[in-house]
């Protein structure tokens, strides 16, 4: 009993300690500029719709979302559907060389990111795409992670389905989406919404190609206003790292279960 | 001769070669070959040049700014530097996950689930945008840490200017940020353990750091091994973000690391073969951790 509630206190203890920055972060968001720097608890003063105010009406907002939205979105479902594409041929028809294929999928996933930046930018400048969506997203293409993770999936579905079909005269397109697609949406999405909150929160990329105020994410702008207008401004600055943050949080937690389940399940068959 | 029959129905085996299995795996790879591959190869042939962006020709220069590299002073103390993110990354990414696991281990389903999605929280946030937050909590005299220290009756150090304490506040932020992920793929190992072994181990008696010694660590040995490795592994890159966001290397460089040094060399300095040179070490220093990771991995098939 005692030791019982020894690990509970230690796990609220951790989570407490973990969460306390967000407790931070959303609490400044929502104070006035005087009351900044009167406590050192979160939510120890009058409450404040102001920051946000300013920040909607500083800012371009919208814009920033939607390039966001665009750069992510296309991100997510573009690795999604290669990496779908790669599992099932590693799994259900083995092409030549599908060994070592399979390696370099796996091994890409840890070359470190600076190494490759310097040419890829180099790339994308040369065949004038700074400053564009196809120049920010296809270097995040590339579908390492997603091939891994599906084909550990897909490593445990029945053949026989697929078989049965492919022996009625179904071709590969009717596989995929009469069967695959459907039989795994539950895989398939989780994975898809993973992918999405990583490309929503990629920084050094984004700012390295898409510096151009009308281009940036919402990381980048987030950023630039810090270092600008923002600066020691942290009413406004938290209010648009709340709006930055908000979307992949409710995401994550309308999603949690299935996303936490899906990346244990490449976690611990890898 | 059934098994036979019943192999050359599935799609595709019956043709050779498998030209749609070919077709299939060509648009990921194409990318990764374009993306990932050829700037390995690129950035290895810009290590032997001497070139800085805005110069048209590239000069051949050998070895040159690997000898440059290793002969610079600051190039020892970035490495001592990554090190230290490393061996910190050991600490937040695999002792306290682990053990945050074990402990979740310990409670009942519902409670393990609630535990489990708020602990993986911070994992979903922009690494940059939780920076700017931590860069409120530390400022000096004014701040909720320093003000907290001062209730408690302790002088907190400048956080991020003071060099003592600047590496070791950057890396906080890097491993608070992806402790979440770490603790899940432990917890996930953990949860994969053959039950049955664990039960008769628990009948047999053992309990507490016993159990834990000498049937948990053993049984788990490979996959603690490969945590550890990618913990290492990724301490670098995580605290690329927090530097660039809170310290830019700075004060005097002594929160900068391999990984970091490289991105300022190529796109600050502009000394496109030295950052390269620099890139190269780099990728074979983590090679030799991921080829040991590898070898778990096939161990752990076998």
């Amino acid at each position: 009993m005692l030791r019982k509630a020894l690990v509970h206190l230690l796990l609220f203890l951790a989570t407490l300690l973990l969460l306390a920055p967000f407790g931070y972060q959303f609490s400044l968001s929502l104070t006035p500029p005087e009351a900044l720097f009167a406590s050192p608890w979160p939510f120890a003063h009058p409450i404040t719709l102001e920051n946000y105010r300013v920040v909607l009406e500083k800012l371009p907002m919208a814009r920033y979302v939607l390039n966001t939205l665009v750069f992510a979105g296309v991100s997510a479902l573009g690795q999604l559907l290669l990496g779908l594409l790669a599992a099932y041929a590693f799994v259900f028809r083995r092409p030549p060389l599908s060994g070592l294929l399979f390696s370099l999928f796996v091994l890409s996933m840890l070359v470190p990111f600076v190494v490759t930046y310097l040419p890829n930018y180099l790339l994308v400048a040369r065949l004038g795409l700074l400053n564009t969506f196809p120049g920010l997203i296809l270097p995040m293409l590339t579908a390492g992670y997603a091939t891994f993770l599906l084909r550990q999936h897909l490593l445990s579905f029945p053949r026989e389905i697929l078989e049965a079909a492919w022996v009625d005269g179904a071709s590969t397109r009717d596989l995929f989406l009469q069967i695959l697609i459907p039989a795994n949406l539950p895989t398939l999405a989780a994975l898809a919404i993973t992918l999405f909150i990583g490309a929503w929160n990629q920084f050094i990329w984004p700012l390295l190609v898409a510096n151009r105020p009308d281009m940036y994410v919402l990381t980048v702008a987030v950023q630039r206003f810090a270092g600008g207008e923002g600066a020691n401004a942290w009413g406004p600055l938290m209010a648009a790292s709340v709006l930055a943050t908000l979307p992949t949080l409710l995401l994550y937690l309308a999603f949690h279960r299935r996303i936490l389940e899906t990346l244990m399940e490449g976690g611990v068959r890898g | 001769m059934q098994r036979v029959a019943v192999r050359q129905r599935t799609p595709g085996m019956g043709r050779r070669p498998d030209l749609e299995g070919i077709l299939l795996v060509a648009p990921g790879f194409g990318l990764l070959l374009v993306f990932v591959y050829w700037p390995l190869v690129y950035n290895l042939w810009l290590s032997l040049h001497d070139w800085n962006l805005v110069r048209p020709q590239a000069e051949f220069v050998g070895l040159a700014n690997y000898q440059a590299l290793l002969q610079d002073p600051l190039f020892s103390q970035l490495l001592r530097q990554s090190l230290l993110y490393m061996g910190l990354a050991a600490l937040g990414n695999f002792l306290l996950p682990l053990g945050l696991a074990l402990l979740t281990l310990q409670v009942g389903g519902r409670w393990a689930e609630f535990y489990q999605s708020l602990l993986f929280a911070p994992t979903v946030v922009a690494v940059s945008v939780a920076a700017l937050v931590w860069l409120y909590l530390y400022l000096p005299a004014a701040g909720p840490l320093a003000k907290l220290a001062g209730m408690v009756g302790i002088e907190a150090p400048n956080f991020l200017s003071d060099p003592r304490y600047a590496l070791l506040s950057v890396s906080l932020v890097a491993n608070w940020k992806f402790l979440g992920f770490h603790y899940l793929i432990a917890l996930a190992a953990l949860k994969s353990l053959p039950r049955e072994v664990l039960e008769a181990a628990r009948v047999d008696g053992a309990e507490g750091w016993v159990f834990l010694l000498k049937v948990l660590f053993p049984l788990l040995g490979p996959t603690l091994l490969f945590l550890f490795l990618s913990a290492l592994a990724s301490g670098l890159e995580y605290a690329f973000v927090p530097i660039d966001v809170m310290t830019q290397g700075g004060p005097f460089g002594h929160t900068s690391n391999l990984l970091y040094a490289v991105y300022q060399e190529a796109f600050r300095f502009f000394r496109s073969g030295v950052a390269a040179a620099q890139a190269a070490l780099l990728t074979l220093g983590l090679g030799l951790i991921i080829l040991g990771q590898l070898h778990m991995m096939g161990r752990k098939h076998a």
